[in-house]
C-alpha cells in the first residue's frame, strides 16, 4: 500500500479518535494510588527539571549568610512545608506521601539545584503536583529566607531544626498569650518570643511596644491579604477576631525582656548622621517627609495604627521599605502614604534611615 | 459675549501699570488691523468689480513698491521700536518689596521678603500686593518649567527649575484678581491657580504683621491640632508655633484666612477642607499628598475644624 498525503491525514484523524475515545471512556486510571508508570515519572521529572533550569535563568542571588534568614525560614518550614516534606527527625505525614508524585524529602537533594533554582520552585510551585506557589506573590524578601534555610537544611540534626524552627517556645507555657490556647499561641511566640522581641536576632520584627491598634490592623489585613505575606497569611487566617484581639493586646502590654540586641547596630557614624538627617529632617527637595512626623516614638504623638519604629531591626524596615516600593506590600487602610513615600527612596536612603532608626532606643522619644 | 472679557481674569480690565500697556499696545494694532484689513479688501473689490481693466506696468510697480515694502518696513520698524521702548520700564527693578514665588506641581509657594529687613515671610497659593508700588517677584520652580501669569496685572513669565527669573508687577487699583499657571506642567496642570489681591499700603502692612504671628489655635481645636500632628500632617505642612515643619507642602499656618482653598480651585470653607483631606487623588490628580478617607469621619472634620481656624 502506498504511503499517501490523504492516508497520512486519515491516520492521524483515526489516532485523535481513538485517543478521545480513551479519554470518554475513563479506562484510564486515574488514581494516585498505583503512582506513575516509571516512563511517565521519567518524562514529568525531566520536563520539570529543564523547566525550573530555563525559567530560573538571571535570577540574581542575594547574600543569604545572614543567619537571621535561616531562622525566619525554618520557622515558615516547620509549619508550611515539613507536613509534606518533612524535616530532620521529624516525619511527614502519612497522608501527604500517598499523593501521586509524593512529595520528596528535601535534605539530600537540596545540593541538585542552584539557589536561584530553589527561588523560583518555592515561589512559583509545581504544576501537576501538590507543590503550591508562594501565597505573596512578589515578595522576594520573605522567598529567599526560604531559600537560605534550604541551603542549610541537609547538615541539619533533629535538635538544631528543632531549636531553629521552635526555640525555647516548644515548651511555652500554656498560657504564653491570654485569650488564646497553647497550641496558637505557641505558633506566635515561637518565633516572636514570648515579649514579642523575636528570637534574640533580626530575624523577626520587634512586637513589643507596638500600640494594639496597629497590631491589630496588621493582622486583619494579613488575613485578608490586604499586607501581602506568604509568613504570616496562613497563620493570622486560623485567628478569630477575638484571638487577634488577645493577639494584639499581649504584644502592646508586653514588658521587653533586657534588651536584646543581639544584631549589632551599625555603628558606622556617617551612615547614623546621614540617616538621622531623614529620620528627623526627611529630604524636602525628594518630596521625602521625616520619618519622626508619623513614627515618633512617644504613643501619645502617634496616630495609633502607625508603626513604632525606633529600635525596630534594620533589615526588616528595609525589607518592608523595598516591597513597599515595589508595590507588593500593602498593609493596614493607612499603608499606601508609605508606599508613596517609599517610592521616592534610594536603597541608600533606605538603608541609612533604616540603620538610624535601629540603633534608637524605644524610649529615646523620637523627636519630631 | 462681551462679559466674558471682564472679571479677575481679564487683560482687558488692566490693574497693573504693565497691563496697560500691553492693553495700550494690543488696542493700537487692532485698530492698525482694521485699518489694514479694510484697505486691503478694499482694493481687492476696486480690482475685480470697479475696474477690473489691466493696469499700467509702471503703475503696478509703483503700488507693489509702497504698499508691498515701504509700508510693511515702516510699520513693523515702528512697532519694534515701540515694543524695545516698553522693555527698560518692564525690566527695572522694583522699589521695595520682593516675593519669591516658586511654581511646584501644582501649587505657589510664596515668600514675602520685605525690605526693611524683616524675617521673611511664607505663605502659598494667594498673593497679596500694595497698589501703586513696584513689587519685584522672583520666580523659579523644583520641579518642572511653570509659568506665572496674571492677566489683569502684566504679562507672563516662565518660572524655570535651576534659575530665577524676575518679574515687576505695579498694580495700578485694589482689587481681587486671579493668576494661573500658563505653561503646561502636568497632569493638574489647570488646576493650579491663585487668587491676587491688591491692597493699599496701610492694610498691606496689616496683613503681613498678622501673617509673621505663629498660628493662633483655639482651645477648642486642640482635639484638631492633636489629630494634624499625629497622622503626620507636619511631614509635609508647617504651622508655625506647633511642632508641624515640614516644606514639602503648602505652608498652612493662616490657611483659615485664605480666599481659596488647593491653589485657587476650591472655596474656602470646612466641606472643602474635608473633601480637600479625603480625596486629594480624585481633586488634584497626581499630587504629592496621599488621601486620608481612612481616617474616621469624626477625625477628618476635627481636622477640618482645626485648619479653619487658623487665620
Amino acid at each position: 500500500m502506498r504511503l499517501t498525503l490523504g492516508r497520512l491525514l486519515l491516520l492521524a484523524a483515526g489516532g485523535l479518535v481513538l485517543a478521545a475515545l480513551v479519554v470518554w471512556s475513563g479506562v484510564f486510571r486515574i488514581a494516585a494510588s498505583s503512582g506513575h508508570w516509571e516512563i511517565t515519572d521519567w518524562l514529568l521529572h525531566t520536563a520539570m527539571r529543564r523547566s525550573v533550569s530555563t525559567w530560573s535563568m538571571g535570577i540574581e542571588v542575594p547574600p543569604l549568610d545572614d543567619p537571621a534568614l535561616v531562622h525566619r525560614g525554618a520557622g515558615h518550614f516547620a509549619s508550611s512545608c515539613a507536613p509534606c516534606h518533612g524535616g530532620p527527625g521529624t516525619p511527614p505525614s502519612a497522608v501527604a506521601q500517598r499523593m501521586t508524585p509524593h512529595p520528596p524529602g528535601l535534605a539530600d537533594r537540596i545540593d541538585e539545584w542552584e539557589p536561584e533554582e530553589l527561588f523560583w520552585i518555592v515561589m512559583h510551585g509545581v504544576k501537576f503536583t501538590g507543590m503550591p506557589a508562594w501565597p505573596a506573590q512578589g515578595r522576594d524578601d520573605e522567598v529567599w529566607p526560604m531559600v537560605a534555610f534550604l541551603l542549610e537544611l541537609p547538615r541539619l540534626d533533629a535538635e538544631r531544626y528543632r531549636m531553629l524552627a521552635f526555640g525555647e517556645a516548644s515548651g511555652a507555657d500554656a498560657d504564653a498569650i491570654a485569650g488564646l490556647g497553647a497550641d496558637t499561641a505557641r505558633q506566635c511566640v515561637r518565633c516572636h518570643g514570648q515579649d514579642g522581641a523575636g528570637r534574640g536576632n533580626g530575624a523577626f520584627p520587634i512586637l513589643t511596644g507596638q500600640s494594639e491598634a496597629y497590631l491589630l490592623a496588621s493582622l486583619q489585613a494579613y488575613a485578608t491579604g490586604a499586607r501581602r505575606s506568604g509568613f504570616m497569611r496562613p497563620m493570622a487566617e486560623l485567628l478569630s477576631p477575638a484571638e487577634m484581639r488577645a493577639f494584639a493586646r499581649h504584644f502592646a502590654e508586653a514588658t521587653p525582656r533586657a534588651a536584646r540586641r543581639d544584631d549589632e547596630p551599625s555603628t558606622d557614624p556617617e551612615t547614623l548622621r546621614r540617616g538621622e538627617a531623614i529620620v528627623t529632617r526627611g529630604v524636602p527637595s525628594e518630596g521625602i517627609p521625616p520619618c519622626a512626623s508619623c513614627h515618633a516614638a512617644d504613643g501619645e504623638r502617634r496616630y495609633p495604627v502607625y508603626p513604632l519604629l525606633a529600635g525596630q531591626h534594620a533589615g526588616y524596615i528595609v525589607d518592608q521599605l523595598g516591597a513597599f516600593r515595589k508595590g507588593v506590600r500593602g498593609g493596614t487602610p493607612f499603608a499606601h502614604i508609605m508606599a508613596t513615600i517609599a517610592e521616592r527612596l534610594t536603597d541608600r536612603q533606605m538603608r541609612d534611615a533604616a540603620v538610624y532608626l535601629a540603633s534608637l532606643s524605644p524610649d529615646d522619644g523620637l523627636r519630631r | 459675549m462681551l462679559a466674558g472679557c471682564g472679571g479677575v481674569q481679564s487683560a482687558l480690565q488692566p490693574a497693573g501699570q504693565e497691563a496697560e500697556t500691553v492693553l495700550r499696545l494690543f488696542l493700537g494694532m487692532l485698530a492698525g488691523a482694521c485699518v489694514i484689513w479694510v484697505a486691503v479688501f478694499g482694493t481687492a473689490v476696486y480690482a475685480m468689480r470697479v475696474s477690473p481693466q489691466p493696469h499700467r506696468e509702471q503703475t503696478a510697480k509703483r503700488f507693489i513698491f509702497w504698499g508691498g515694502i515701504v509700508f510693511p518696513v515702516v510699520t513693523l520698524a515702528g512697532l519694534l521700536t515701540f515694543g524695545i521702548a516698553l522693555m527698560p520700564e518692564l525690566r527695572a527693578h522694583g522699589g521695595g518689596l520682593r516675593v519669591a514665588v516658586s511654581g511646584e506641581q501644582w501649587w505657589w509657594r510664596v515668600t514675602y521678603e520685605p525690605s526693611g529687613g524683616e524675617a521673611p515671610v511664607v505663605s502659598a497659593n494667594e498673593l497679596r500686593l500694595p497698589v501703586g508700588e513696584r513689587v519685584e517677584l522672583m520666580l523659579d520652580s523644583p520641579d518642572v518649567i511653570h509659568s506665572l501669569w496674571i492677566p489683569a496685572l502684566g504679562g507672563k513669565l516662565d518660572m524655570i527649575p535651576g534659575r530665577t527669573t524676575r518679574l515687576v508687577l505695579e498694580p495700578t487699583r485694589t482689587g481681587t484678581f486671579r493668576g494661573v499657571c500658563a505653561e503646561f506642567c502636568g497632569e493638574s496642570h489647570a488646576l493650579m491657580a491663585f487668587p491676587v489681591v491688591v491692597m493699599d499700603r496701610a492694610g498691606f502692612d496689616a496683613w503681613i504683621e498678622a501673617r509673621r504671628e505663629p498660628a493662633r489655635a483655639d482651645a477648642a481645636d486642640a482635639a484638631g491640632e492633636r489629630l494634624f500632628l499625629q497622622a503626620g500632617c507636619g511631614g509635609c505642612h508647617s504651622v508655625r508655633g506647633t511642632e508641624a515643619r515640614g516644606v514639602i507642602g503648602p505652608d498652612l499656618t493662616h490657611v483659615g484666612s485664605r480666599l481659596s482653598l488647593g491653589a485657587g480651585i476650591l472655596p474656602n470653607d470646612r466641606s472643602s477642607l474635608i473633601r480637600f483631606i479625603r480625596n486629594v487623588e480624585a481633586i488634584k490628580p497626581g499630587a504629592l499628598m496621599p488621601s486620608f478617607a481612612m481616617l474616621p469621619d469624626a477625625e477628618v472634620a476635627a481636622i477640618a475644624r482645626y485648619l479653619e481656624g487658623l487665620e
